[in-house]
């Protein structure tokens, strides 16, 4: 063997040895890709399911924001129902404060006043007592007064029932006679007037009142009993018509007799004919004057 | 090549330590290369191919 061959030997050992060391030693340090690729996929498929969990729960979050929204929304409304009803109490409460205040500057006012008026319905009250004082000495001495009045009066009051008792029977005794100027001049067609005062009245000048006056009946004749003398008047008591008064019968300028009165109704009378010139007929005329 | 006994040359003892080493050197590279290989069928499933 040659040289040449047994160094070419030994340097192809070496180079082996060489190169399989470098093998060895890529090969231990080298990367499992596979190994590397599956925890990739792994983590891959991992991270998939993170994201489509966290766009689930993006879903749900949005969804319930906007839930919230709407529930915040409808809140805010009914917030600004509230606000505006309390601004609405605010204003009410404030008017009513101003309202309150002007009171209570009045009422201050009106105590005031009322203090004022109660100073001077005290002094007032002391002038009053000055006076009711004053008064009552004038009381008391108008008591004794009224005392010695009152003795006097008792004296002239038995002189006025003295006087009393005797105008009653003057009174009675001018009827009585009265009375019986009526009677007799009834006959006549009048009735006694109101006698004048004795006393004379001061101020314009009146005529005398006559003794008599007229008493001024017209009357027609609404029935004729010429065998009893007897005929019947249309009109009676109501208008004045009493028992005795004389009525003259006229038809036309004829005068035909007289009527005395018997009898006499609310609204008719009957008397008996006399000084008969002609016979009665029912329409004549019968008056108490001519 | 072989040691055939010569007239004129010295005779030298056959040695086969050079077999030795090139034995050596085979072995290493048939460990290296058996290594490689499980290596790869362990990690990839083959031995050659694309897994």
């Amino acid at each position: 063997m040659s040289t040449l061959t047994k160094v070419l030997i030994v340097l192809l050992t070496v180079f082996s040895i060489f190169l399989c060391g470098i093998v060895v030693t890529y090969v231990v340090n080298a990367d499992n890709y596979r190994e590397m690729a599956e925890t990739r996929r792994r983590e891959l498929a991992a991270a998939r399911n993170a994201s489509q969990a966290a766009q689930n729960d993006l879903a749900d979050a949005k969804e319930q924001a906007d839930q919230m929204r709407r529930d915040m929304e409808a809140r805010m409304n009914e917030l600004r129902v509230t606000i505006s009803d309390l601004e609405t109490r605010l204003e009410s409460i404030q008017r009513e404060n101003t309202q309150m205040a002007q009171r209570v500057r009045d009422m201050g006012a009106s105590v005031q006043q009322a203090n004022e008026l109660q100073a001077s319905q005290m002094q007032q009250a002391q002038t009053s007592q000055q006076r009711v004082a004053a008064l009552e000495a004038e009381r008391t001495r108008l008591s004794r007064e009224l005392a010695e009045t009152d003795q006097a009066l008792m004296e002239r009051m038995a002189v006025v029932a003295q006087l009393e008792e005797k105008t009653r029977q003057l009174t009675e005794a001018n009827q009585d006679l009265e009375s019986r100027l009526n009677q007799y001049l009834r006959q006549y067609g009048k009735a006694a007037a109101a006698p004048a005062t004795v006393t004379p009245r001061t101020g314009i000048v009146q005529p005398a009142a006559p003794l008599a006056r007229d008493i001024d009946l017209t009357a027609r004749v609404t029935a004729v009993d010429i065998n009893n003398a007897l005929a019947e008047l249309s009109i009676g008591s109501a208008a004045g018509v009493r028992t005795g008064m004389v009525f003259h019968v006229t038809r036309g300028q004829q005068y035909v007799c007289d009527i005395r009165i018997l009898e006499v109704g609310p609204d008719q009378s009957v008397g008996i004919l006399e000084r008969i010139q002609v016979p009665p007929r029912v329409g004549d005329t019968a008056a108490t004057n001519l | 090549m072989s040691p055939m006994p010569q007239r004129s040359a010295k005779i030298t003892v056959p040695s086969n330590l050079y077999t030795a080493i090139l034995a050596v050197a085979f072995g290493a590279v048939v460990a290296t290369a058996a290594y490689v290989a499980f290596r790869c069928y362990t990690q990839y499933g083959t031995i050659f191919g694309m897994p």
